[in-house]
């Protein structure tokens, strides 16, 4: 077979290729990430690159305008290799995976649960965690200075340690490995019988990790992870003092397989499948730990334990365990509680001997990270009607109580997660995340971090939904107006766009824009979740007013505008102070678990004593879904307080 | 002991729409047809009032029909092939009291003439038939745009009602009727959620309630009328509950479902007994306005109506 060689700018990255090979797998072979919402079908349009050189070949699509097309465009995932390339891939079609700056993560870590009303650290009190749960680690360390044996105490060096060690610390079932065994006795006399033992939970069981010479028992570090179907968070957390020490947020590389878990879980039974799936997720977490270690000088060996929240599917990838019976009828998939296991064996680089946990989860589309958000929110204990609702790809509803817990799953897609729209991105630095219109032709616009615009997410699409409907420039369709005069108003081959920043304005050398297929995306997304939490309700004859406590999470970064949630009728028209808007809660949650075994023990008897709903099945669902596909829903007498509506 | 026997009140009604202006009001109508203001089921007139009858309107094209089955087209004879003919003979022959007249010459498919030449002629046949109209485009949402505008002009005046407005194209049409005086169909697909969605679309422009008529989007005799029939009855219970935005009447078009089924066209008297039965039906679901096709079907049903509407 020819070899080619492909040169990908502006990184500088060269790949040798083979003659007829797709544009787009060179580019993942190079580590080079580009939007690709569709998983390479040629219809999202999204992996636009431009061939400066080179011979190849490129399949016709409505995706690229006769304009681009002159300038070199093509869909990397439609071309294929027949020559030596130079390949430059502009900004829009970079799948963002630079980090949120450190200040940024610093907020989210101070405020991992926060009001959305007052950004105060006073406000972040009001509702963050209480202190219930006992310190009680995934990893634990022991300094011991061991009695040495003697003729009146001749006990065995491992039984010695165990006597050792339950003077300390109250640990009845006792295991080690070979391993240790196999290196004890030298260990503890070149040492001096002065060590420190690492001491793992494997549930029921505490393990001997390991055993180091002397005192290391202040290194001790573990990191909490949100594995989300679009974005990844870690957390470095000092496992001793239960600091956190700082976060890190990237796009899930998986994305360029798919947008949805289905989409993924179909991927997966392709070949080689779930082997991508598997690393492309172990290599985000691979990536968050050593940014997390070299930016706090903490050595890998000293990250001990690693505790992850995701959404069914998300677990299986990362254990590389095959998901494809989750969407086969009767959809169960292969485990809900998975036991601890050492994190090599999944491929995630830390101590060589550390354990890998899971959030454990309830159904085959409510997973760790809901249980995680509800340790968090402390929902479990709330004495009046409370509701629960992560505005993510995979969106998840949680209704109760202290007395008893429902939940479902509505597919709600990437939208707010800034994915599968034209101009969205992640809520990261130059993100608009805030917009208001004066007038059709006068936008007032915020980025995070101040920045020129690159883009638009999650809170930015809300804001922007909003101010146009309130506007009268979109109908309750979600469709532009064409009687409203601006130059902000134009057609484009996709329909009418809304520009929300001309391209002198941005840092993307383009216009930021809102499609009316980005709204249709939108409303489908808020229909989801809105009639999801309906459809709950109405299950249980309750209705949204029962509603006392009404919590939202999502990687919103710093700011939702309830408001404006409202207004475009994804969130139900309450009383406003009802709404506390949470933040990050899966990753709040995934670190109190890996810093407390009760806090474990708790999120395992919220999974099995919460009761899932499959909302596919539900006769009313439909109806309800239709309903809400309208701004701010066809029933407008639910959204009384809604100016027009 | 006399048994008391209950009677529901419903606290909505239907809004009355009325089709066609008379000379006092600015138009050149003979008659002006009202339809809807029920405030109950269809024919329960122990719970509620029915002051206006469904209606039975027979439809015309401005270009001889293609596709119509041998046991339609013998009904009129070659007066297919002369629009203005056939229209007169539908009211002065068949009685009809509301003409469906259907633009569909300017679809590509079907000759694709201009839109001044199909505006041309509804401007003649205007001035040839003195009843109420309705006026359709022919399907093709690009040219509808186009000759639906230029005919609202041309009938200006004349409280025509116009069709037919979708969720995804409604603009167009509403702004010219509203500014030319007339009232907007508005379909959706067997919705009821999407048709109060269209209703409220069109309201939003400022379209008064009682000048939408609905299309809820039908189906023939054996090819999912249950379905249409419970659709609609669910509308139209919202309705009379009070949904303002479901008050709507309903129009169907029972002779273009019916006429391009199996049964229809394989023998003319299946066709002729297949459109009586699904109008009768749909009558019952709470029809006001039936566009047929059949001569002989649009009279014998506008006589059982006449049945029906008798108290007793």
């Amino acid at each position: 077979m020819e070899k080619f060689k492909i040169l990908f700018k502006p990184d500088n990255v060269e790949v040798e290729a083979d003659r007829g090979e797709v544009l787009l797998s060179t580019a993942i072979k190079a580590g080079i990430y580009i939007n690709s919402s569709c998983g390479g079908d040629g219809v999202c349009g999204r992996c636009k690159v431009i061939i400066d050189k080179g011979k190849f070949r490129t399949e016709p699509t409505g995706r690229i305008t006769q304009d681009e097309r002159k300038k070199g465009y093509a869909l990397a995932c439609l071309t294929t290799i027949e020559g030596d390339l130079t390949v430059r891939v502009p900004a829009g079609s970079r799948l963002d995976i630079k980090k949120i700056k450190e200040e940024d993560a610093k907020l989210l870590r101070l405020k991992g649960i926060y009001s959305q009303a007052e950004d105060t650290p006073e406000a972040a009190e009001e509702i963050s965690l209480k202190e219930v749960f006992a310190h009680s680690p995934l990893a634990t360390k022991i300094y011991l200075e061991l009695p040495p044996p003697t003729l009146d105490d001749k006990v065995s060096d491992l039984e010695r340690l165990y006597r050792e060690i339950r003077k300390a610390k109250d640990v009845p079932i006792m295991q080690t490995g070979l391993t240790n065994i196999k290196r004890l006795g030298a260990l503890l006399r070149q040492s001096d019988w002065k060590v420190t033992v690492l001491l793992g939970k494997r549930n029921e069981t505490t393990e001997i990790v390991s055993i180091e010479p002397g005192d290391t028992s202040t290194k001790n570090y573990g990191v909490a992870f949100d594995i989300g179907t679009t974005t990844v968070a870690g957390q470095l957390v000092n496992l001793n003092t239960k600091e956190a020490l700082g976060t890190k947020v990237t796009h899930n590389r998986q994305v360029v397989f798919g947008d949805d878990v289905i989409t993924r879980i179909v991927y997966a039974t392709e070949e080689d499948g779930l082997e991508k799936l598997h690393h492309a997720v172990i290599d985000n977490i691979n990536e968050i730990i050593r940014e997390l270690i070299t930016a706090h000088k903490v050595n890998l060996s000293d990250v001990n334990g690693i505790m992850c929240a995701g959404n069914t599917t998300m677990v299986h990838l990362l254990l590389r365990v095959d998901p494809k019976f989750i969407r086969m009828e009767p959809y169960v998939p292969t485990a809900n509680f998975v036991p601890t296991i050492r994190a090599s064996e999944a491929g995630i680089k830390i101590n060589p001997r550390g354990l890998l946990a899971c959030v454990p989860g309830v159904s085959t589309y409510v997973g760790g990270d809901v249980t995680a958000g509800i340790v968090a929110s402390g929902l479990d204990e709330a004495e009046d009607l409370t509701v629960l609702i992560d505005i993510g790809t995979n969106g998840e509803i949680v209704l109760g109580s202290r007395e008893w817990l429902i939940c479902a799953a509505a597919s709600a897609g990437p939208a707010f997660e800034g994915s599968g729209v034209s101009c969205g991105m992640r809520a990261t630095n130059g993100a608009i995340q805030r917009v208001s219109i004066a007038d059709p032709q006068t936008v007032k616009l915020e980025t995070i971090g101040g920045a020129p615009p690159r883009g638009i997410c999650g809170s930015g699409y809300i804001d922007a939904l909003a101010e146009l409907f309130l506007h009268k420039i979109l109908d309750r369709d979600g469709r532009i107006s064409r009687s409203i005069k601006s130059s902000r108003i134009r057609s484009s081959e996709a329909g009418l766009e809304f520009v929300l920043a001309f391209k002198d304005e941005t840092a993307i050398d383009a216009d930021i824009v809102i499609q009316e297929q980005d709204i249709e995306n939108l409303k489908r997304s808020k229909a989801s979740i809105y009639s999801a939490a309906s459809t709950l309700l109405r299950k249980l004859n309750l209705d949204f007013k029962d509603v006392k406590r009404f919590y939202i999470a999502g990687g919103f970064g710093t700011y939702l505008d309830i408001e404006k949630a409202v207004t475009i009728g994804l969130l139900p028209d309450l009383d406003r102070s009802v709404f506390k808007f949470i933040g990050n809660s899966s990753l709040v949650g995934s670190r109190e678990i890996l810093l407390s075994y009760d806090a474990f023990l708790k999120a395992e008897e919220i999974a099995k004593k919460m009761t899932y709903m499959e909302l596919s099945v539900e006769p009313g669902y439909m109806d309800e879904y239709i309903q809400a596909l309208f701004f701010p829903h066809t029933d407008m007498s639910r959204f009384a307080s809604i100016r027009g509506a | 002991m006399a048994i008391d026997i209950a009677h529901e009140k419903y606290p909505g009604s239907i809004y009355a729409v009325e089709i066609g202006a008379a000379k006092a009001e600015g138009g050149s109508r003979e008659s002006v047809i009202k339809v809807g203001g029920e405030t109950t089921l269809p024919f329960l007139f122990n719970e509620g009032a029915i002051p206006n009858p469904p209606v039975v309107g027979l439809e015309v094209f401005d270009c001889e029909p293609l596709e119509w089955p041998e046991g339609l087209t013998r009904e009129f004879g070659d007066c297919l092939k002369d629009p203005i003919r056939w229209a007169k003979r539908c009211v002065g022959e068949f009685g009809a009291k509301l003409l469906c007249v259907r633009l569909m010459s300017v679809h590509p498919d079907w000759g694709g003439r201009s839109s001044n030449d199909a505006v041309g002629f509804l401007k003649a046949l205007l001035g040839e038939i003195k009843t109420p109209l309705i006026v359709l485009g022919c399907g093709d949402a690009q040219k509808d745009n186009e000759v639906l505008a230029k005919a609202s002009q041309v009938v200006r005046g004349e409280r025509c009602l116009f069709g037919i407005a979708t969720q995804g194209n409604y603009k167009t049409l509403a702004a010219s009727c509203l500014a030319d005086g007339h009232s907007i169909i508005a379909e959706s697909p067997i919705d009821v959620n999407i048709a109060k969605q269209v209703n409220i679309l069109i309201s939003d422009m400022g379209f008064s309630p009682n000048r939408i008529v609905m299309h809820p989007t039908t189906g023939s005799l054996g090819y999912g009328m249950e379905y249409v029939f419970s659709i609609m009855e669910r509308a139209r219970l919202a309705a009379l509950a009070g949904d303002k935005m479901l008050s709507m009447p309903f129009i169907l078009f029972t002779g273009q479902e019916v006429w391009r089924v199996k049964e229809a066209k394989e023998s003319a008297t299946l066709g002729l007994e297949w459109e009586i039965a699904t109008a009768t039906a749909m009558l019952h679901a709470g029809a006001n306005i039936l566009i047929m096709r059949h001569p002989k079907a649009a009279m014998e049903v506008s006589k059982f109506i006449d049945v029906l509407m008798k108290k007793e």
